[in-house]
């Protein structure tokens, strides 16, 4: 009946009778047929659930982006090799079963359709194959149950107590089976094969010939009853995981996938607005429908792996935060709400009442606890380093922004923050019109002087008020001048960017902020803008868009790279010490400005530049993000702190920064730390103008009293 | 409950302040009007006097069309309606005339207590909630830091030099209140939106049927004299640098 037996085996036409001693029986279909019955059923199940939740949101746009996606970080598995001891884990398991599953399925098409060319060469290297790619998954399930249950990583816990389920065991025990049971299958047949049929090709299948090489003692009758016992075995294993998969975390198999198909496509950091805010009735994520159907549908996709939490800066300074834990508990809290909705409306849709019982459990406040809330910097760590995309910000600021706009209960000090916005339009509170004073020793024109500029140099609230952000101003404007950049301010016109507004929920507040500011730059015509502060940068590049705000934007480090190539500035002045750069969150993760900065400095002269043991796309976050630079930190150690301690482990003596709030929390870190008299904090612009060697101003910190006094002190 | 909560918009603390140069008072252009900081506490001391005893809490205000903007304010926050007086007679009133116009408003609605801060930052004047008590005959409590309510009592802690004062009154009455009566909530946005829908009655003197009548009136206002500006000791000998810093601060300064 089978094909395979027409063959005659030999050298030269090497080859093996599939289903050899345990014959194709009907019933096997009947099996699969029940395996997959329970598999449809789950998923089915599951569907209902991932349907029963949230607001609609289209994620299906643009296949061609969707695809390569899911084909980079699904099939390809980049993000998840990105660590590479669990990446290179998961591989083995992944492709070892990929290929696999693909023997299995040119074994099936061999045994009832033919394959002409299933023997000799082919089939060898066939057999090497699968051999190789099934020691690959034993020995990445060994390496999974020894990380799991012997090495323990707090990845795979929350402080210190591992997350483990019985069916992670299950699921790994149950590969694991599988490819044991196939090479032992593998090992009888071949000590029968070889020893009896005298295939003399036998070592290409070599796990399985090495074993066979230890059933000497077992007779070949033996052998064959044991052999179609273990394929038995091995049927129910691979069949019993297959209808198991929608019931256990094999469903990221299916979920994960799918939320790599349906990645967000917008710009990284992207927040959806808030689009009515006359007619909504509700503001913001305050109980779980209030979600769209994909973000509930990304904590089905969480494996639980941890890489979000392994660089989570409030969880490594311990605060309650976790990534993993906010998404997992809202999965948790899923699973309980979903039947219940779902079973509601299903007896609405049979003419029934439509009564969707409330909610036991409020979500924010009691699933997800406020400080978890309240502690994310919105560093994105989590989202650039989930491997199977989930989007775990705009979660936290939905339901921050139900805090703020529904219930205005929130942090004392971030309400002082927002008074100060709304009244002076700087988180400060200082007068409005003081905005322009930075400039006055350097003479910067407004735009209402002079519009003829190319470029609107926003200066932000930390370069306009606040006394370090001051300096780099000013050195950011000497620079640009020396360069004979042409630039102009909006001086008492400017108002506040309103990130720290938007990420700490208020945006309402936020969207007055950008209107207003758009307006004014409209107003002027602004096509170009120089930022000095990456929270502007990020918000005006990808959030004022929404509100008719259409602008290139450039980080000052982008320019001053730039200069610098274009030898419009020299650099003369050397420095010593050694450098270190601290990679801003809203510039490295949110927009991928990594080199320029890197590339200004090692143009200075001497520049010794060291990197820290967080940098690039892994660096730790200075602690003021998500509006957590205008809120108390009262829990575990200070961000700045640990971020500081790892400065100072890299022997760095400066470090440079690009942004005004790392800049104070930076400073704050070294004098935390009693090493303000060995190190200093300094912004990018004020290295390169000091570096220009044109003057000696710029003091690099307040503790130089040495420069010679200049006429400007005067004042 | 019937509360009443009386605001006055004032230049934001940190706005730059210029003086016309008639004296007459200040060039507005460029100002951010707020609530004045103690009336938010009377506001936000209304609203829990409401949230616990039931009730109504109405604003009142005095004051031109830009006010409409910080009764808003009040009323996101959690007040039900209010009054706004906004008379030309009354833009530069005294204590006493501002008192009239608010009581003329306060005594045809009910009300069981009323708030006001004990002071406005802008004139500093501190009379209004007084002179207001009195015009209604109602006792008062001022610059009060703690107020507890029980049936027809009103128990008010009012801090003075090394001591606190508890005052008992009996309701209805005027209370004003200093900074440490509560924490003054920040409003919702579902508050802001609907204060845009709440009642406000907008009245002039003759709706109240009120003869304006100041018992003072700025005769004139001017500038602070500027801050002379600061001086560098020079000299390389710290000895006599500090005998010159010592004969400024008893000749010049006079403070020694």
């Amino acid at each position: 009946m089978a094909h395979g037996t027409e063959h005659v085996y030999s050298v030269g036409n090497e080859g093996r009778e599939v289903f050899w001693n345990a014959p194709f029986e009907l019933i096997l279909f009947a099996f699969t047929a029940v395996a997959m019955a329970i598999f449809a059923y789950g998923l089915y199940k599951r569907w209902q659930l991932w349907k029963a939740l949230g607001r609609p949101e289209d994620r299906t746009d643009n296949a061609g982006e969707r695809i390569k996606s899911l084909i980079v970080n699904g099939l390809f598995q980049v993000k998840t090799f990105k660590d590479a001891y669990p990446g290179i884990m998961h591989a083995l398991i992944f492709f070892g079963f990929f290929v696999l599953i693909f023997g299995a399925a040119i074994d099936a098409t061999q045994f009832h359709i033919g394959l002409p060319f299933f023997h000799g060469k082919f089939y060898l290297w066939f057999s090497l194959t699968m051999e190789i790619f099934g020691l690959a998954v034993l020995l990445g399930v060994a390496i999974a149950l020894y990380r799991r249950y012997i090495e323990k990583p707090d990845r795979l816990g929350y402080r210190g107590t591992p997350d483990n389920t019985a069916d992670d065991a299950i699921v790994l025990v149950g590969i694991g089976a599988i490819i044991i049971t196939g090479f032992i299958i593998e090992a009888l047949r071949l000590h029968v094969n070889v020893n009896e049929d005298g295939f003399t090709w036998g070592a290409w299948s070599f796990v399985g010939y090495a074993l066979s090489k230890t059933f000497t003692g077992i007779g070949f009758d033996t052998a064959r009853i044991l052999h179609k016992w273990m394929w038995w075995i091995h049927t129910f294993i691979v069949l019993g995981l297959i209808a198991y998969i929608p019931w256990s975390r094999l469903l990221h198999i299916i979920t994960s996938s799918a939320n790599q198909y349906m990645i967000s496509l917008k710009p990284k950091g992207y927040l959806e607005p808030i689009a009515d805010f006359e007619n909504a009735e509700s503001f913001g994520v305050g109980q779980l429908e209030d979600f769209t159907w994909k973000q509930i549908f990304d904590s089905d996709a969480c494996t639980r792996c941890g890489r979000c939490q392994d660089g989570c800066p409030a969880y490594l300074t311990g605060k309650p935060l976790s990534p993993k834990k906010v998404i997992q508990d809202l999965k948790t809290y899923w699973l309980e709400r979903a039947p219940v909705v779902h079973a509601a409306k299903k007896a609405a849709a049979e003419g029934e009442e439509p009564v969707i019982p409330e909610p036991e459990k409020m979500m924010v406040g009691e699933v997800i606890d406020l400080h978890e809330l309240w502690a994310c910097t919105n560093c994105m760590y989590c989202m650039e380093h989930c491997p199977v995309c989930i989007e775990h910000i705009p979660k936290i600021i939905g339901m921050r922004q139900y805090k703020v706009l529904m219930e205005a209960d929130f942090a004392p000090e971030l309400q002082l923050t927002y008074r100060n916005m709304e009244n002076n339009s700087n988180p400060w509170g200082i007068g409005a019109h003081l905005r322009q004073d930075w400039a006055a020793e350097v003479g910067v024109k407004t735009l209402a002087e002079d519009a003829d500029v190319e470029y609107l140099f926003y200066v932000g609230c930390s370069g306009s008020f606040d006394d370090r952000g001051k300096k780099v101003a000013i050195a950011l404007a000497k620079i640009l001048k020396e360069a004979g950049v042409r630039f102009g301010v909006l001086g008492p016109e400017e108002g506040c960017c309103g990130d720290s507004a938007m990420r700490g929920g208020n945006e309402y507040l936020y969207q007055i902020m950008a209107q207003t500011n758009i307006e004014v730059m409209n107003g002027y015509n602004v096509k170009k803008i120089i930022t000095m502060c990456p929270h502007g940068y990020n918000a005006i590049k990808k959030d004022y868009p929404h509100f008719g705000g259409n602008f290139e934007v450039y980080h000052h480090t982008e320019i001053l790279a730039d200069l610098i190539a274009q030898g419009r500035i020299k650099l003369k002045n050397s420095v010593e010490g050694t450098f270190t750069y601290h990679d801003s969150c809203f510039l490295g993760r949110y927009n991928d400005v990594y080199d320029q900065p890197r590339n200004a400095l090692k143009a200075v002269p001497g520049m010794n530049l060291v990197e820290m043991s967080s940098c690039f796309n892994k660096s730790f976050c200075c602690g003021a993000g998500g509006a957590r630079m205008w809120m108390e930190e009262d829990i575990g150690e200070r961000i700045n702190d640990v971020r500081a301690d790892q400065a100072i482990a890299a022997n760095a003596s400066t470090i440079a920064v690009g942004c005004p709030f790392c800049l104070t929390m930076m400073a704050d870190g070294i004098k935390d730390r009693g090493k303000e008299e060995t190190m200093e904090a300094l912004d990018i612009a004020e290295i390169i103008w000091e570096a220009m060697g044109l003057e000696e101003a710029v003091p690099p910190a307040e503790e130089t009293p040495s420069e010679a006094p200049k006429e400007e002190t005067a004042e | 409950m019937n509360i009443v909560a009386c605001v006055k918009q004032v230049p934001d603390t940190e706005a730059l302040i210029k003086v016309k140069p008639d004296g007459s008072g200040i060039d507005e252009g460029g100002i951010k009007w707020v609530m004045s900081p103690y009336d938010e506490f009377g506001v936000e001391e209304a609203l829990k006097t409401k949230e616990k005893f039931g009730g109504e809490v109405t604003i009142v205000s005095v004051g031109p069309a830009r006010t409409m903007e910080t009764i808003r304010t009040a009323l996101a926050m959690g007040a039900e309606k209010a009054i706004h007086i906004d008379d030309p007679a009354l833009y530069n009133a005294d204590a006493y005339a501002t008192a009239s116009a608010l009581a003329a408003a306060i005594k045809d609605i009910p009300h069981d207590i009323i708030f006001c801060g004990m002071r406005a930052i802008d004139d500093d004047s501190g009379q209004v909630g007084s002179v207001l008590a009195e015009l209604l005959g109602l006792p008062q409590v001022t610059v009060i830091t703690k107020l507890d309510i029980e049936g027809q009592t009103a128990k008010a802690i009012k801090p003075i030099e090394g001591a606190q004062l508890l005052i008992e009154t009996s309701l209805p009455c005027v209370i004003t209140a200093q900074k440490g009566l509560n924490e003054p909530r920040y409003a919702s946005l579902p508050g802001i939106m609907k204060a845009k829908k709440k009642p406000v009655e907008v009245k002039n003197a003759g709706d109240l049927g009120l003869a304006v009548d100041q018992k003072s009136a700025v005769a004139k206002m001017s500038p602070p004299p500027a801050r002379p500006p600061g001086k560098i000791i020079q000299g390389d000998d710290p000895a006599a640098k500090a005998a010159e810093v010592i004969r400024l601060l008893r000749e010049e300064a006079k403070v020694i």
